[in-house]
């Protein structure tokens, strides 16, 4: 009866040790999501409404300034997770006063590139218009056909006999 | 109380003395700043302590170098490509392929632990062809698998021909991200904080180990089989505990030593790692069937120093780095085939040994 007590409990240890694993899989899963971040101060159109871009917007993730863009620029970052926290400051004119806005974003898990169009954002638009998916076009190096060298002993069986 | 003479010290230490001296004369000759020297040797002891760690275990339930420990290491390779196309990054990543790794090693280890019950006493060749075959299997796997049944999005990871991994993986996302974790820098020296308390925690889990019920059994039948089965140990399911522990010790040492790298040579990253630890083990002056934590520090510090210092020594005298490049190939397995003459040599002696005790005391016994 004693041993049959100590089978279960061990089944039970086995079995909450197996969901504590796959809970950690889960979280690492949400948590360490990674995502490339593109910022376009570019202007915005859309059905006949158009949004000038500012003359400058700088860029700053975790305090540390990662893009200035002029009008017609783009920048990037790499970011992890499912939200994005970034704080632009924003000067409209050439000389202008520069202010500052603080911006926390939901990062889609599907979208591995986002493109977020700022001054659309900045006009208060819908995430569906300022964000897009980033699609990258493979290079021509990535295009071109591998030789898959698995064997590091391979061509020294040829003896030329064909 | 046995009196150790200096010539059993300088026989048994003779291989770490030896690199010793390789290390003594090509460092001044190599020209290496003694800064540059530090900090190779610290990067590199962080990559490959918890990999050459994982090589004691076996050691101690007498199943001698596990030249399989590359079944670990696919795992972790399989682990690790999994986890860049689904883009997790950073610490994040490294654990989950981890995980993932975990229940490939294991059945990796299990299905080697079963082989090589059935091959008692050839352990180390078994094991070595082991890893030879199931680097068939993880080709097939990675080559022809990964694409149209296990589904991999990414084409920086895939073959343009649409499946099958690439030569390269980059692990750009996750490179040095647990090194660069706890950041300290003392006189230009970087020390991976993180990656340390890692190896140290598997040290004090092995030491630990050692210890328990489990590890004392181990211990039991690495000495001697016959009287652990007496004792009333399960031989063959120590062994094979054994095999599922290096096993997985070594997927997670492997993700550890690429995350370091940033990179993934799919195809060869696994195939060299196992002949180079049991090098560094075996060079810090461990034994096939003695090994201790401290072997394995010693053995990284001078292995992986005379791996700096050797090519750039080889310019030096030569002019031809090449040289240099050859002499620490050939030396890394000329250790391991030192050693194991030295093991079947010392195996015989013993044998011999007793065999004249065994003679001895039949003639006592028949002059009385």
């Amino acid at each position: 009866m004693k041993i049959k007590k100590r089978d279960k409990a061990t089944w039970i240890v086995r079995g909450v040790t197996l969901l504590i694993v796959i809970a950690i899989a889960v979280l690492m899963f949400i948590i360490g999501r990674g995502h490339t971040i593109y910022f376009d101060n570019k202007p915005f159109e859309s059905a006949g409404d158009k949004i000038e871009a500012p003359y400058k917007v700088e860029v700053l993730v975790g305090g540390e300034k990662v893009a200035r863009l002029k009008e017609g620029e783009r920048g990037m970052v790499e970011t992890m997770g499912q939200s994005f926290d970034m704080q632009l400051v924003i000067t409209k004119e050439k000389n202008g006063k520069s202010s500052k806005v603080k911006v926390s974003l939901p990062i889609p898990y599907n979208m591995d590139g986002v493109v977020i169009n700022l001054p659309a954002m900045l006009a208060g638009k819908g995430p569906e218009d300022y964000m897009t998916e980033f699609v990258p076009t493979p290079s021509s190096a990535e295009l071109e056909d591998e030789e898959v060298v698995t064997d590091e002993t391979e061509g020294l069986m040829d003896f030329g006999d064909e | 109380m046995k009196k150790t003479s200096i010539r059993d010290l300088v026989t048994r230490f003779s291989v770490p003395l030896m690199f010793v001296l390789i290390c003594a004369v090509c460092a001044p000759i190599s020209g290496l700043s003694p800064t540059y020297l530090i900090n190779e040797i610290v990067t590199r002891m962080g990559r490959n302590a918890f990999l050459i760690l994982s090589l004691l275990i076996p050691i101690m339930a007498g199943m001698g170098l596990n030249f399989s420990m590359t079944l670990g290491a696919m795992a972790g390779e399989i682990g690790l490509i999994l986890v860049c196309d689904w883009q997790i990054v950073g610490i994040p990543g490294m654990i989950l392929a981890m995980i993932i790794s975990v229940p490939i090693s294991a059945l990796l280890g299990l299905f080697c632990g079963k082989v090589l019950n059935m091959a008692k006493g050839r352990e180390m060749i078994t094991s070595y062809i082991i890893s030879f075959f199931i680097n068939g299997i993880y080709q097939l796997v990675v080559l022809y698998m990964m694409g149209p049944i296990i589904p991999i999005k990414h084409g920086s990871i895939k073959l343009p021909r649409g499946y099958g991994i690439r030569n390269t993986v980059s692990l750009l996302s996750m490179r040095q991200k647990l090194d660069n974790l706890i950041p300290l820098n003392i006189a230009g020296i970087k020390i991976p904080v993180a990656t340390f308390i890692v190896v140290f925690i598997l040290c004090i889990v092995i030491v630990r180990f050692r210890k328990t019920k489990l590890g004392q059994d181990m211990r039991a039948v690495g000495q001697d089989m016959e009287v652990a089965r007496d004792a009333g140990i399960d031989v063959e399911r120590t062994r094979i505990i054994s095999m599922i522990l290096s096993t997985v010790f070594a997927g997670i040492g492997m993700i550890i030593y690429l995350q370091n790298m940033g990179n993934i040579a799919t195809y060869s990253s696994h195939s060299q790692i196992g002949m180079f630890c049991i090098a560094a083990l075996l060079v810090g002056g461990a034994s096939v069937d003695k090994a201790s934590i401290g072997n394995v520090f010693l053995g990284i510090i001078l292995f992986h120093t005379m791996f700096i210092v050797a090519p750039k020594a080889g310019t030096v005298i030569t002019g031809d780095s090449m040289i240099g490049e050859y002499f620490r190939v050939f030396v890394s397995y000329a250790v391991i085939t030192v050693a194991l003459i030295m093991y079947e040599t010392g195996k015989r002696r013993a044998k011999s040994r007793e065999g004249q005790m065994l003679a001895q005391q039949q003639e006592v016994s028949d002059e009385d």
